[in-house]
């Protein structure tokens, strides 16, 4: 029975992980060809393993730094998906968890109160509440919010940045267009703030009574016993579910189809913004063996980041 | 206009976390409130949106099932059967299993293996969904179209799933995705069995066996609230059972072995276009809302389940 649990895991993991590695390996094709663009060397055999990890490695930079493919293409890579994803990611889990935080807070320290009950209830609704929902509020939002911020806010304001510090400035923020990465990260955002309330919620409940005392006796300040204090009791719970609400964010795609969109290209932030999750779903509903391949290569580099935040989140838990 | 709104949460965001710092308790209230700000937001910006639609049709979008953009007519009866449909096996498969997951790693595993099998379990939950709709689209549709195709003609009914992505493709995927879920609700509550009650179980002689269905009796409340939690997720679940489910937007069907929709498909597979027709994108948002009423209901069962469980 537990074997039973666990072996869709294990073969669904196989199967993106098989066909994944080895299209990405028939991408990184064979590193001599990178050597034989090197002058000839005369120690070639002493230097071989070194030029042989040298030459994979910059395969695999190109790899990361080519663009997807279109249907004819027979060299393709994951260059704009992994920028958008990481972007998207980070921001969003930043955010979700700079408000997710004192909601946990709250939630653990002032069980007594009547509004933490109802914050409780809200944070359990929200947790389940259908990705796809997510996504389309934000789209809601923006569609309802962008003509006016654009004109009176953004384009001025990137006018004068880009006066002041230079033309790069107009990647990050600028007028902002129908889909872009900022909308992505606002709904991976609003899915990682219950995510990390509720675990820290029930991180702070769990504080014995009399350490909370000592915490509260020693500090003077309420700000001070929870959020410094206390917050060392429960640090690594906290740390854990931070980086398992990443992991949960980073994989997610329904709050990004209609805020992000996808891309293949590089695009500004301010743009459509293309995302691991995205190209996925997209490349795997096409007919063409080349974008499929490349939706298993896409996948087993999310599997791959997905994995690294599981496994770095469970050893954190686990050391003591 | 919409100006306002940005300076106005701009500024609530500032003030909440100010005040963080100065008045601790009134900074936490107010920050705790964005999290109810949003979910009533959601449902009033999907209530709004649809609201062109529901002021031509009334509450016949939801009873209609004819989804028809060049006439401009929408009925999402259609996508809610595919739902309840989809939703319905998987559960029906996914909650013995979800038992019996749970019995197993908190019961007979040693020791040492149960960690190991519950960061295995959990992980199962928080993979990507978008890998096991495309684990479902290759692997996973086609073994089962053989399989399905198999038993049938072998129970003399002939070929009866005539194409690898259907319902009851994503039900079966579904089953996969929450089984895990519903298992990681039901452990929680195994955990809570006190000692004197597991020693008085042993105490009057039970087996192993008999002792396993006391004590799930005895957590039942967690494995309804699993049960509903589960339900909610199959519900709002979006990529993977639209890579999966077969895109049939036009044929009412109730058989769950053709090609079907859910709401949740729907609105990811026709948004795109929605903007095209004049009543599709509220058509859409009322498919939203119906599907954030049905979560917002679902999960307060669960809820409500769950607290009376841990009092």
């Amino acid at each position: 029975m537990g074997v039973l649990a666990v072996l869709p895991l294990f073969l669904i993991i196989g199967d993106v992980m098989f066909k994944g590695v080895s299209a990405i390996v028939k991408q990184l094709g064979s590193p001599w060809e990178f050597l034989a663009w090197l002058p000839p060397d005369p120690l070639a055999d002493r230097w071989g393993v070194g030029r042989l990890l040298v030459g994979t490695l910059y395969s695999l930079w190109e790899f990361l730094t080519r663009l997807p493919p279109d249907p004819f293409a027979d060299r393709w890579g994951i260059g704009p998906l992994l920028v958008g994803t990481l972007y998207m990611t980070a921001l969003g889990a930043v955010v979700g968890f700079i408000v997710g935080f004192p909601i946990g807070v709250y939630i653990g320290e002032m069980r007594k109160e009547a509004f933490a009950n109802v914050a409780r209830a809200s944070v359990n609704v929200l947790v389940e509440f259908p990705t796809i929902t997510i996504g389309l509020f934000v789209y809601a939002v923006f569609v309802f919010v962008i003509e006016d911020l654009n004109r009176t806010l953004l384009s001025p304001l990137s006018e004068w940045l880009t006066s002041a510090l230079g033309d790069g400035v107009g990647q990050f923020i600028g007028p902002l267009g129908g889909y872009n990465a900022y909308a992505g990260a606002l709904a991976l955002s609003i899915i990682m703030i219950p995510y990390v309330a509720l675990v820290t919620a029930s991180a702070y409940a769990s504080i014995p009574d009399s350490i909370r005392e000592a915490a509260y006796s020693i500090s003077g300040r309420e700000f001070k016993a929870m959020f410094i204090v206390l917050r060392k009791a429960v640090s690594r719970a906290v740390l854990t579910a931070a980086l398992l609400g990443t992991a949960k964010i980073a994989g997610e795609t329904a709050p990004l189809l209609f805020t992000a969109l996808g891309n293949i290209y590089y695009a500004p932030f301010t743009q459509a913004t293309a995302a691991i999750p995205l190209w996925i779903w997209y490349a795997a509903q096409t007919p063409y063996d080349v974008q499929i391949e490349s939706a298993y290569g896409a996948a087993a580099v999310l599997l791959v980041i997905v994995l690294t935040l599981f496994a770095v989140a469970k050893l954190a838990a686990q050391k003591r | 206009m919409a100006i306002f709104l940005v300076l106005f949460i701009t500024f609530y965001l500032l003030s909440a976390f100010t005040l963080l710092f100065i008045k601790t308790r009134w900074g936490l209230r107010l920050i705790a409130a964005i999290n109810v700000a949003i979910i009533a937001a959601l449902v009033a910006t999907f209530a709004w949106e649809a609201l062109p639609l529901l002021e031509r049709d009334g509450l016949a979008v939801f009873v209609n099932s004819d989804w028809d953009p060049p006439r401009e007519s929408y009925g999402v009866l259609n996508a809610l059967v595919g739902t309840l449909i989809t939703s319905a096996i998987a559960i029906t498969v996914a909650m013995p299993l979800a038992v019996g997951v749970a019995v197993t790693i908190n019961e007979m595993l040693p020791q040492r293996l149960r960690g190991v099998f519950g960061a295995l379990n959990d992980l199962t939950a928080a993979m990507p969904t978008v890998i096991y709709g495309l684990w479902g689209l290759f692997v996973l549709g086609p073994v089962l179209q053989s399989v399905v195709n198999t038993v049938s003609t072998w129970l003399g009914f002939g070929e009866v799933m005539t194409a690898p992505l259907t319902l009851f493709t994503a039900a079966i995927l579904l089953a996969i995705m929450i089984t895990p879920y519903a298992a990681a609700v039901i452990r929680e509550g195994y955990a809570l069995v006190p000692r004197h009650i597991e020693e008085a179980i042993y105490a009057i002689g039970a087996t192993k066996f008999e002792a396993v269905l006391v004590k799930l009796r005895y957590v039942k409340n967690y494995i309804f609230g699993g049960l509903f939690l589960a339900l909610g997720r199959a519900m709002g679940e979006t990529v993977a059972v639209a890579m999966v489910v077969g895109g049939n937007f036009a044929r009412f069907t109730l058989n769950p072995f053709e090609s079907g929709i859910t709401i949740s498909s729907l609105i990811a597979l026709q948004f795109p276009n929605a903007h095209s027709y004049q009543f599709m994108v509220p058509a859409l948002f009322a498919g939203a809302l119906l599907l954030a009423v049905v979560g917002l209901a679902i999960n307060a069962v669960a809820i409500y389940i769950l607290q009376r469980a841990t009092t």
